[in-house]
């Protein structure tokens, strides 16, 4: 029996000499061992298509929609209730036709998507680096951390009277009231991804001889992603509702048309199926928003790192 | 001849905070070039801050620690792999932090993972591999740091018992090919006696050096043999002894 079967059941594997030989044979009982074990261990995953993905994730929410627009229809013919009170859907898309033929929508939706997108760039222009400095340095978090905890909760409407004292009916206003919106959610969420950094990975780092600047480049922000991701996707959504309110008080002026002003304009006009349909408009802007950016990157970022909360099943 | 010691510990120290309890108590450790040293002592002896002050990571209040090498690299229990890098991503930042040139760090952490037999796991994310596979996947990047000393602090201690004694196989492999120094901290008597050249027993409260053995390398012994277990019996008996003195 050659002297390198220590890693077989023999009896000569429990002498001293047995398997004095690293190499060889042994070793390859050794890697052999390893892989099959390696292979018990790893359960292959098992992705769905995307095509049933697809089926499962979009076909819920569009029966459910189908089915609260089938009732409505039913509530308004069977209880026939007064139209300029509760219009029925067919009034709504009837409005909804009107106002994409005379241009006012795709006018109202344009300026307003691109004012909450430009607004939410600046938000992130200027949210990353402070978010950055606060998770940093201890003593500015110490003093203006409860402050933009603060603002987060500060609805940013609050600031329309403000801003129309200080801008005028301007594009500055609104800009303003978002940015008042959106960066304390950006920052906030770009410090709680830092706090939430292991510190096992900076440890990790530091041990492989990572620099302050490499530490903060190759390994925090990295890890700190998903934070980030989220603090961006709440950052929107302030964004975005402060856009409406700040559109839907300030109007004229420089201000532009946009969905707020719309909104405004068809109360101004008692029409409610085009309020309605306005609003439908703005929630339809967030969904695909949502649907269309942070979805994916969201679904890519946490699958790469294992965290897919469809993961389990 | 007699080699240098690659790690020399003098009068070490350490206390947290000036009236914090001592920890750590004149610890007096030489470690030759190539030596494979097991520290073993129950939890909280200090034996993971006596590895943390020998990588660096942190300052001993009294005496001197020296690496011949200038610096070591460390294995933690948590593979603390970067979750975001695949295997291989994971070892070429090691090799990129260290300053290997772009063009080079592919093949070298392709060979390093090889050496851990998981060369084919290098296009894999670290929550695709089991916690054996983690663990080699931390071997690989800490090897590719390329520094003759390597720290361990119970790098095997999550890991069920079949992957640990097969990783014990792996880790005496590599030993032996790299020829590195390595000080293993572990809890585990057995491990300490299957691994070691010489096992150091520490003392609690204050963590102090109790006693040492050195066994003669007769090449890989198991984790059942009657050597291993004759050690582990007479290790186990005088680390309850210490034990029994922190009763009250």
């Amino acid at each position: 029996m050659p002297h390198d079967t220590r890693l077989l059941n023999s009896p000569t594997a429990n002498s001293p000499a047995a398997g004095a030989g690293h190499d060889g044979p042994g070793h390859d009982e050794l890697r052999r061992l390893e892989s099959g074990l390696d292979a018990l261990q790893t359960v292959p995953l098992t992705e769905k298509g995307p095509w049933r993905r697809a089926l499962g994730g979009v076909l819920p929410p569009v029966l459910l929609l189908a089915a609260l627009v089938v009732a409505w229809q039913f509530y308004t013919v069977i209880a026939q209730p007064r139209p300029d009170l509760a219009p029925g859907p067919v009034d709504v898309a009837a409005s909804l036709i009107e106002l994409w033929n005379d241009g006012r929508l795709q006018q109202a939706v344009l300026t307003s998507l691109g004012r909450g997108g430009a607004g939410f760039l600046i938000a992130v222009a200027i949210g990353t680096p402070l978010g950055l400095l606060l998770a940093e340095w201890r003593l500015l978090r110490r003093a203006l951390g409860p402050l933009l905890s603060g603002l987060q909760v500060l609805p940013s409407v609050a600031w329309v009277p403000a801003a129309i004292i200080w801008f005028g009916f301007t594009d500055a206003t609104v800009f303003f009231v978002v940015l008042m919106g959106a960066v304390p959610s950006i920052a906030n969420g770009l410090v709680s991804g830092i706090d939430q950094v292991p510190p096992q990975l900076r440890k990790v780092g530091t041990v492989l001889g990572a620099s302050r600047s490499q530490l903060a480049t190759l390994v925090v922000l990295p890890a700190a992603l998903p934070g980030y991701l989220s603090g961006l996707k709440q950052g929107w959504a302030f964004a975005w509702r402060s856009l409406m309110a700040a559109e839907i008080i300030a109007m004229g002026g420089s201000i532009g048309f946009g969905l707020g002003s719309m909104l405004q304009q068809s109360r101004d006009l008692a029409d409610l199926s085009a309020v309605l349909a306005t609003i439908l408009v703005i929630l339809a802007v967030g969904i695909l928003v949502e649907l269309s950016a942070f979805a994916p990157l969201e679904r890519r970022l946490l699958r790469r790192r294992g965290l897919s909360p469809g993961a389990h099943r | 001849m007699h080699p240098l010691p690659a790690i020399q510990v003098q009068g070490l120290g350490k206390r947290f905070g000036p009236a914090g309890p001592v920890v750590l108590d004149d610890i007096n450790l030489t470690v030759a070039a190539g030596e494979f040293v097991c520290l073993l002592g129950a939890s909280g002896c200090g034996k993971s801050t006596l590895l943390n002050i020998i990588a660096g990571l942190e300052h001993p209040s009294t005496g001197t620690v020296t690496v011949a090498s200038g610096n070591a690299a460390v294995m933690f229990q948590e593979s603390a792999l970067f979750p975001w890098l695949t295997a291989g991503r994971n070892v070429e930042l090691a090799l990129k932090l260290r300053g290997v040139p772009r063009s080079a760090r592919r093949a070298q952490a392709l060979e390093l993972l090889d050496l851990v037999n998981l060369a084919d796991a290098a296009h894999k994310r670290p929550h695709e591999l089991s916690g054996g596979m983690r663990q080699r996947v931390a071997l690989a990047r800490a090897l590719a740091q390329d520094r003759k000393v390597l720290l361990m602090d119970e790098p095997f201690a999550a890991l069920d018992a079949i992957t640990r004694d097969l990783l014990h196989d792996e880790l005496e492999r590599v030993w032996r090919q790299t020829g590195r120094t390595i000080i293993f901290v572990t809890h585990n008597v057995r491990e300490a006696a299957r691994l070691g050249q010489r096992v150091v027993l520490m003392s609690s409260r204050p963590g102090r050096i109790a006693n040492e053995w050195r066994i003669d390398d007769t090449g890989p012994r198991r984790i059942e043999s009657p050597e291993v277990s004759r050690l582990a019996i007479e290790i186990t008996d005088q680390l309850r002894e210490e034990i029994r003195r922190n009763a009250a």
